[in-house]
């Protein structure tokens, strides 16, 4: 069963594993999450580096350049964090007292990756607001992160919805949809000053 | 399997008596042996540091989090194979349930025997380092330093992670942990009391 499908060589020999590889893998997920189609590569070869890469610029983005260095974003920064990892977590076991077969880590590599879309949305919207305030630009901004949101949503039910069984499936979609619902809301009503 | 040829070593070496074959004592992979320990120091330096380094709070933070990724990579990707020959990962099989899997190698060949130096050096690292952590954990819960604990949390875990999977890879398959623990504590208090009936 310990198969050294997770290094090359045989199982007697302990080579340490390659940096390319890790980041080609991280890279592919995110592919697979831009287009979304049914594969297992999200579920099989989790990994928690993407999520954390997310996390962290999404965090930064959501910055405000503020004038008091007192408070220099040190708690949105904290706040981005626990609000996407504490939200991952609950999901998570939400899915797994409802009976879902699949595990921890795998729940919150594919929660993690499919905040890819709201991470480019944000992209967008610090870009926008350069072009300075108005309703055309909140209405760019609000299309832009609708539909992010959307993408977001189907990515990662067309990997999770499988591991429920039917007639759960709502039960358990719907702590997903809240939980990038409040992302965006943090996207949307993010002003730099 | 693979654990089935392994000798039971226990987890504290200098304390057991050596087998037959001499444990070398120099550094066979000197560049593993700094990193393995270049990232964890660097990251509790930077925490301690932080307000004489920068005054941006965010530009430590996230040098931080750096630090403790590129240690966490490293630690249970390259430097645990080079130095002690132990590995540890999780595999999904076809039926979709995950198993945790820890190896150690066996070191039957001469030229890959552990060397002690190296051994010490791993084990200081992994072992000093969660703790540290832990104890800022509770000084910045305790002194309401709030904003900080996001990142010491994370450095628990990660460092946590590891220490717990290098330990288990050590103990083996077949004993668990508390029967272990057990066993050491009655070593060492049996060694304490002969030690005293002799004295005396």
């Amino acid at each position: 069963m310990a198969e050294a499908e997770e290094s090359p060589g045989d199982p007697g020999t302990a080579s340490p594993r390659p940096l390319m590889r890790d980041l080609k893998a991280v890279g592919k997920k995110f592919m697979h999450v831009l287009y979304p189609r049914k594969s297992n590569t999200l579920l099989r070869d989790w990994d928690l580096w993407g999520p954390l890469i997310l996390c962290v610029t999404l965090a930064l983005m959501l910055q405000r350049d503020s004038a008091d260095s007192e408070k220099d974003g040190g708690p949105q920064f904290a706040e981005v964090f626990v609000i996407v990892w504490f939200g991952a977590v609950t999901i998570t076991l939400n899915s797994k007292l409802l009976g879902g077969n699949i595990s921890f880590f795998q729940s919150l590599c594919v929660l993690g990756y499919c905040i890819l879309p709201l991470t480019v949305a944000m992209l967008i919207c610090r870009l926008v607001l350069l072009a300075g305030p108005g309703p055309i630009n909140f209405m760019v901004r609000l299309f832009v992160v609708i539909v992010m949101f959307a993408w977001s949503i189907v990515a990662s039910t067309a990997f999770l919805a499988d591991s429920q069984p039917p007639n759960r499936r709502a039960l358990a979609v719907y702590p997903v949809f809240l939980f990038y619902f409040v992302i965006s809301w943090m996207i949307l009503t993010f002003t730099p000053q | 399997t693979l654990n089935d040829d392994t000798e039971d070593v226990s987890l504290f070496d200098a304390e057991e008596e050596t087998t037959n074959r001499p444990r070398k004592s120099k550094i066979r992979h000197p560049v593993a042996s700094f990193f393995h320990l270049f990232f964890r120091v660097s990251a509790v330096v930077v925490y301690l540091l932080c307000e004489f380094l920068s005054s941006s709070f965010i530009a430590c933070m996230v040098t931080i989090i750096l630090l403790l990724s590129c240690d966490f990579w490293a630690v249970k990707n390259v430097t645990g194979r080079l130095m002690v020959g132990l590995r540890w990962w999780n595999h999904i099989d076809e039926d979709g349930k995950s198993h945790w899997v820890f190896e150690s190698r066996k070191s039957s060949q001469e030229n890959k025997t552990v060397s002690e130096a190296e051994s010490r050096i791993f084990w200081l690292g992994l072992i000093a380092c969660p703790v540290l952590w832990v104890i800022f954990a509770f000084s910045a819960l305790f002194s309401f330093r709030i904003k900080w604990l996001a990142v010491v949390i994370m450095g628990v875990v990660l460092q946590g992670a590891n220490l717990y999977g290098y330990i288990r890879c050590k103990v083996g398959s077949r004993k668990n942990l508390t029967s272990m623990a057990t066993s050491y504590l009655g070593k060492q208090f049996l060694r304490q009391n002969t030690g005293d009936d002799q004295t005396s």
